[in-house]
Formats: structure tokens, sequence, C-alpha cells
């Protein structure tokens, strides 16, 4: 306050100034600020799993090779385009372009070095669960946790059961071209508070069998939501408008609703949207190639007949 | 009299309207109408091969022969389409995503392939050889879709 001319006679500003600024309220809005940083802090801290919190699981492999077509984990995870790599392994480092910047997917192959060779089975559930990565921290939800958070750990501990069965590959990725990463992450502990929700999918029990199984995949692993259903300002999902569609994540178009596909003439029925998902334009369905749906086609195209066929039954039945 | 007027100016302004949006839908639309009657055409000849590939009808020789002439002659000019001022309508919408021009060498390479894939179909003497071809035509139009069409809205 030393500064402040207020000994100036008529400056009513300056006093108006000195009067907010008193010892008491200085002191008041330092304390509030702190409590504001401590709350920001405790809120952002992460709190992953330990090893106690994994249940005892015998892996099926199996299962775990259809949960990662399911989920399309390949599509993000290539290897850059550039490498020599195989390109249907999932060795990371093909660039990601968000609007936060350039992205690296990691590697997923078991090296030990580079890839998830040495990860336990309570680092890979944090990761694929609660969003928090190897290191300790919050890791940037372009890797759609806030879907697979919902899955069965069970099913989850098959999809790393699955990874550890391919070819380990030595490629060790670029880091994230993110502006103040660090600054990011912790921030990212905020955003979580708000867009993670843990809870796991639920059956419905007036609802048939495939209906259901197409309910967890659609919100579990196939992370349908991620881009097809709209964002809030604050980029969580807005559920209020589950599945209705929305700006396409990587700013150029629209991505279409899933909602009422049948009474919208988009589909003919559930078989008809099962076929599409399951051949594409294999079989004339030309709507499902643009726009990123491509990929994600092909990877449904290798599922059993009876989950692209539950996926179907649960989608068309959102009106 | 005012009434009468006041409609012929309405007519007279609809006319001006009108013949504004005519001149207006110029060469640029009229390509992107040309590429959309092409790939219609594409549809079109689905519905015929759908059905023989799913085992619904069986294979039918001049059906397809049809259905590939009209392809032929709805895509002719297909070549002469994609100059860089057609990225974007007047009035017409197109789904043409930019990577058509900022890719030319990948998008002639997915044109040729489809070329190529329906040019195996117009060969197929039987199912067998039908079914096979239909195969890299349906890849070969999605090879193309993936990366250099929009999504629908």
């Amino acid at each position: 306050m030393q500064g402040l001319p207020y000994g100036l006679p008529g400056c009513r500003r300056v006093k108006t100034i000195k009067r907010i600024f008193t010892k008491r309220n200085v002191l008041g809005l330092a304390l509030l600020a702190a409590l504001g940083l401590a709350a920001f802090w405790i809120v952002t801290i992460p709190r992953p799993l330990t090893a106690e919190d994994i249940p005892t699981h015998t892996a099926n492999i199996e299962n775990g090779h259809m949960l990662y077509d399911a989920g399309g984990c390949h599509s993000c995870h290539l290897p850059s385009k550039d490498s020599s790599i195989d390109q249907e392994l999932p060795a990371g480092g093909a660039p990601l372009k968000t609007p936060v910047g350039v992205l690296y997917p990691p590697n997923l192959t078991p090296d030990i070095e580079t890839g998830l060779g040495q990860w336990t089975d309570a680092e890979f559930v944090n990761a694929m669960q609660k969003g928090i990565g190897r290191g300790g921290y919050h890791l940037i939800p372009a890797f759609p946790y806030t879907s697979y958070a919902h899955m069965k750990v069970e099913d989850v501990l098959d999809v790393k059961a699955y990874l550890a069965t391919l070819p380990a590959t030595k490629n060790a990725v670029p880091n994230h071209q993110v502006f103040a990463l660090p600054i990011v992450r912790r921030g990212l502990g905020a955003w979580k508070f708000l867009g993670l929700d843990e809870t796991k999918t639920a059956s419905e029990a007036s609802q048939s069998q495939g209906w259901n199984r197409g309910k967890y995949l659609v919100n579990g692993p196939g992370h349908c939501n991620e881009c097809h259903t709209p964002r809030t300002i604050f980029m969580t999902s807005n559920m209020s408008k589950y599945l209705a569609g929305g700006p396409h994540p990587e700013g150029v178009g629209k991505v279409p609703s899933l909602v009422d596909l049948v009474g919208r003439g988009k589909y003919k029925d559930a078989k008809d949207l099962a076929s599409a998902l399951q051949f594409g334009e294999m079989m004339g369905y030309s709507r499902l190639s643009s726009g990123g749906m491509g990929q994600v086609q092909t990877n449904l195209s290798k599922l059993p007949e009876a989950d692209v066929l539950a996926i179907a039954e649960y989608l068309t039945s959102l009106k | 009299m005012i009434s009468r007027i006041s409609t012929i100016f309405t007519v007279a302004t609809l006319g001006l309207c009108l013949t504004a949006s005519v001149s207006l839908a110029g060469a640029i639309d009229d390509i992107i109408v040309k590429r959309q009657a092409c790939m219609k055409a594409n549809g079109a000849s689905m519905g015929v091969f759908v059905p023989m590939m799913q085992g619904a009808k069986p294979f039918d020789a001049a059906a397809v022969a049809t259905s590939v002439a009209s392809v032929e002659a709805a895509c002719a000019d297909w070549a002469k389409w994609w100059a860089p001022d057609t990225m974007k309508g007047e009035m017409a919408k197109t789904k043409a995503k930019p990577e058509i021009w900022s890719d030319a060498a990948g998008f002639e390479k997915a044109g040729a392939a489809y070329y190529t894939a329906l040019g195996e179909v117009k060969a197929a003497k039987d199912d067998a050889a039908f079914k096979a071809a239909f195969g890299h035509f349906g890849g070969s139009c999605k090879g193309c879709h993936t990366v250099y069409r929009a999504a629908d809205e």
C-alpha cells in the first residue's frame, strides 16, 4: 500500500481502493486463494488402485482379443507410417492431432523398455479405468478411459493378457506436443472430477441378453460416446444428449446421431445395421466409411456376429 | 389497384430471385452435380450387386453388364471434375474433403483402384469371379471414402 498516493486531496478512488485493501481484507483474500489452491491440489491428486484392489482372475486371451477389436485400440496405437514396423501391430507412435496438441499414443506391445512389458495388472487397470499413467500422473482423455471405466475389471485384464501375446516390438514413442503438459495433466484431475464417471455398465433385467451385451459393448469398450455424444463447455460428455451426434472431434464436419436410426430411415432394422457394421461397403453400405468410422467398421468386422448383432439391437432401441 | 401492384412487384421479385439463383448455380455446381450423379449411379449399381453378393438373387451377367454400363456412362468425365476451385460449391453442397487436393496422388491411386475393380466386376463371367471382384469393388469404395469424403451429418 506504501506506493499509493493516498495523501492527495479529493482522490476518492484511491480512498476506495485503500478501503478495500485493508490488512484484514488482504489477509482474507490470501487465505481464500490458499484454500482454493489447496482444494485444487487435493481434488487433482491422482488416486491409483493398488495391487490389492485387483481381483484374482484367470485371463481369457480370446476375450481380450475380441475386446481389443471392439475398442479399436489399433486405430490410434498404430506405428507411424514412416517406421519399418508392421502396421498391424499397436506399437504406437503415429501422430494423433487433437485440439490440445499432437499426441503420440504409446506402444502397447510387450516390449520391456518401450512397451507394456513391465506393467503390472494394477498399472494397466489404472490407465484403462482411472486414467492414471504408470508415472502416477493423469492421462489425457483422448485415450477414452472415460468409457473403459465402465468395463468389468476382468475384461480389462483380458485385454492386457491379449496384448502380452503380441510380438514385443521396440519402439520409443515421441513425447506429446502439448503446451505446459505437466500443468495440463494436473488440471485434468479437476476435469476428471466432472467428466470421469466410474460406474460399471449395469444390466437391465427387462431387456434381452443381446440388448444388454450391446449396451456394454457400446458404452464400455466400444467408446461410441466419445464422438457420438456432444460435449459440454467443460468438454465432458453431455449425457442429456446421449449418442445424439455433434461436432466432429477433429474439428471438421459433424458426427451423426445414433438415435432413432430406424425411425429416421437410416437403416431398415437391427439386422440391417448389423450388416452395415459387419460388412460396410463390402455389402454396399457406404455411410460407415467416412469421418473416422471406416477404421471403426474395419475393427467391428472382426467381432463375432452375435456381438455385432447385440450392438445393433441396443443402438436401434435408442429413441 | 394497390394489391395488383404489390402482386406484380412480388412476381417480379420472385422472377428476379429465380434468375439470380439459376445464374449463380454456375459451372462449379454443374461439376459437383455430375460428380454426385456418378456416385448415385454407383449406389444404384450396389442395389443390383448386393443381392447377388448375399445370395438373395442368382448371378445375372446381363444385369451386371447394364449396371456397369450405366456407371461408366455417368462417370465417363471423372478425370475432368477435380479442379481445385471445385473444393466448395456455389450453392451445391459437397462432401469432397480438402485431402483430395492436398493428397492428389493418393486420391488418384484410390480412384485407380476403384476403376480396376469396376473392370473386374465387368469381366466376371460367373458367380465366383463376380464375388471375388465385388470384394475388391466394395473395398475400393471404402478406400476412397475413408480419407476423401466427409461424414454424413
